[in-house]
């Protein structure tokens, strides 16, 4: 099974979350790791070594993780290069964009009301089961739905808007 | 035999969540990278529940009392634009409580704007009506030098020193 480079480029995103999830979001090799692993991914595939070709996820998870390995194996191993000098971070760029996420995430949060919010933290923050917040709220199961897929609605077009210009 | 992560929403949510908080037993972990890694649908939902939880937990200001002043903190750098949330808390945080004596630490706001000297005018008129006073903390370069051209400096007390700001108060009747 070959996969053409659009295939390869909506898998970037997800394979960049799931590098970002182990080595950290700050982690300046991220790129680098994502590169490695979706040529790698893109080798096996062109050398027809993904098995099962109709759920290719585990075995990219899979080159992912041994990539994650190896780097963090030579970064362990490699000395600090002194006379390389970093590029100085690009501040501006950074906190524009965090300004514009929080904007967007606070906007979210403004359209739920007090209610929900108070369901939503209860459920995502206290980690309350569903059974003790309708226990409690005296909400039935499928209100409870309906307020959990009502936010996950905006904050899904949140994240939808914001990948429409970058790179998240 | 693997999970499905789309019969039922509830429980996909809960595995996302675990996900997030990193509670999910390794051999599910694999699962559901496996997973996302393919279908776009969940990944898109861990997305929106990693902004949800993002936005549900965290709080803008942080409001502190120190003897019977009320200390009001922007946690991440912040700027006090139009439109911009930290006002609407800045703005909740003063009117909706009744706090009357509040000094707010400005240390990390990087800007401000006409809107943003409005509302810090509004708040300080609300707080001195009330008998009370509005006064900044560690105001930034950029900050103080509006402050400065708008003359507002000259109704706002700046402060340097915490609890120098907070001795200011002393003699004010409180109202909380």
């Amino acid at each position: 099974m070959q996969f053409s480079d659009e295939d390869i480029e909506k898998l970037r995103p997800r394979v960049r979350f799931k590098v970002c999830y182990e080595v950290g979001f700050l982690c300046p090799d991220v790129d680098d790791i994502v590169q490695e692993t979706l040529t790698r991914f893109f080798v096996a595939s062109k050398d027809d070594k993904v098995r099962n070709t109709a759920a290719p996820g585990a075995f990219l998870n899979g080159i992912c993780r041994n990539v994650i390995s190896e780097y963090r194996r030579r970064t362990f191993r490699d000395e600090p290069m002194p006379e390389v000098i970093p590029e100085p971070p690009r501040k501006g760029l950074q906190e524009a964009d965090l300004f514009e996420i929080r904007d967007a995430i606070a906007n979210g949060m403004e359209q739920l009301s007090a209610r929900d919010r108070r369901i939503l933290r209860a459920y995502y923050l206290e980690e309350k089961s569903k059974e003790e917040i309708l226990k409690v709220t005296g909400m039935t199961d499928e209100n409870f739905r309906v307020v959990l897929c009502r936010a996950k609605e905006r904050f899904r077009n949140i994240y939808l808007e914001q990948t429409k210009h970058r790179r998240v | 035999m693997g999970v499905d992560f789309h019969r039922d929403e509830l429980l996909r949510e809960q595995l996302v969540t675990k996900y997030l908080y990193r509670r999910l037993s390794p051999d599910l972990v694999e699962e559901l990278e496996g997973h996302y890694l393919e279908c776009n649908e969940c990944f898109e939902e861990m997305r929106a529940t990693e902004l949800l939880i993002r936005g549900l937990g965290e709080p803008i200001l942080q409001r502190s009392r120190v003897n019977d002043v009320t200390v009001l903190r922007f946690m991440e750098s912040s700027q006090l634009l139009a439109a911009s949330l930290e006002l609407t808390e800045l703005t909740k945080a003063i009117r909706l409580e009744k706090d009357t004596k509040v000094l707010i630490d400005m240390s990390n706001v990087s800007r401000i704007d006409s809107t943003g000297l409005g509302v810090l005018m509004n708040c300080y008129c609300h707080a001195v009506k009330n008998s009370g006073a509005l006064k900044l903390l560690h105001p930034d370069v950029s900050v103080k030098r509006v402050l400065n051209v708008t003359r507002i400096d000259s109704l706002l007390q700046t402060f340097e020193d915490e609890s120098a700001a907070i001795q200011s108060f002393d003699g004010l009747q409180s109202s909380s």
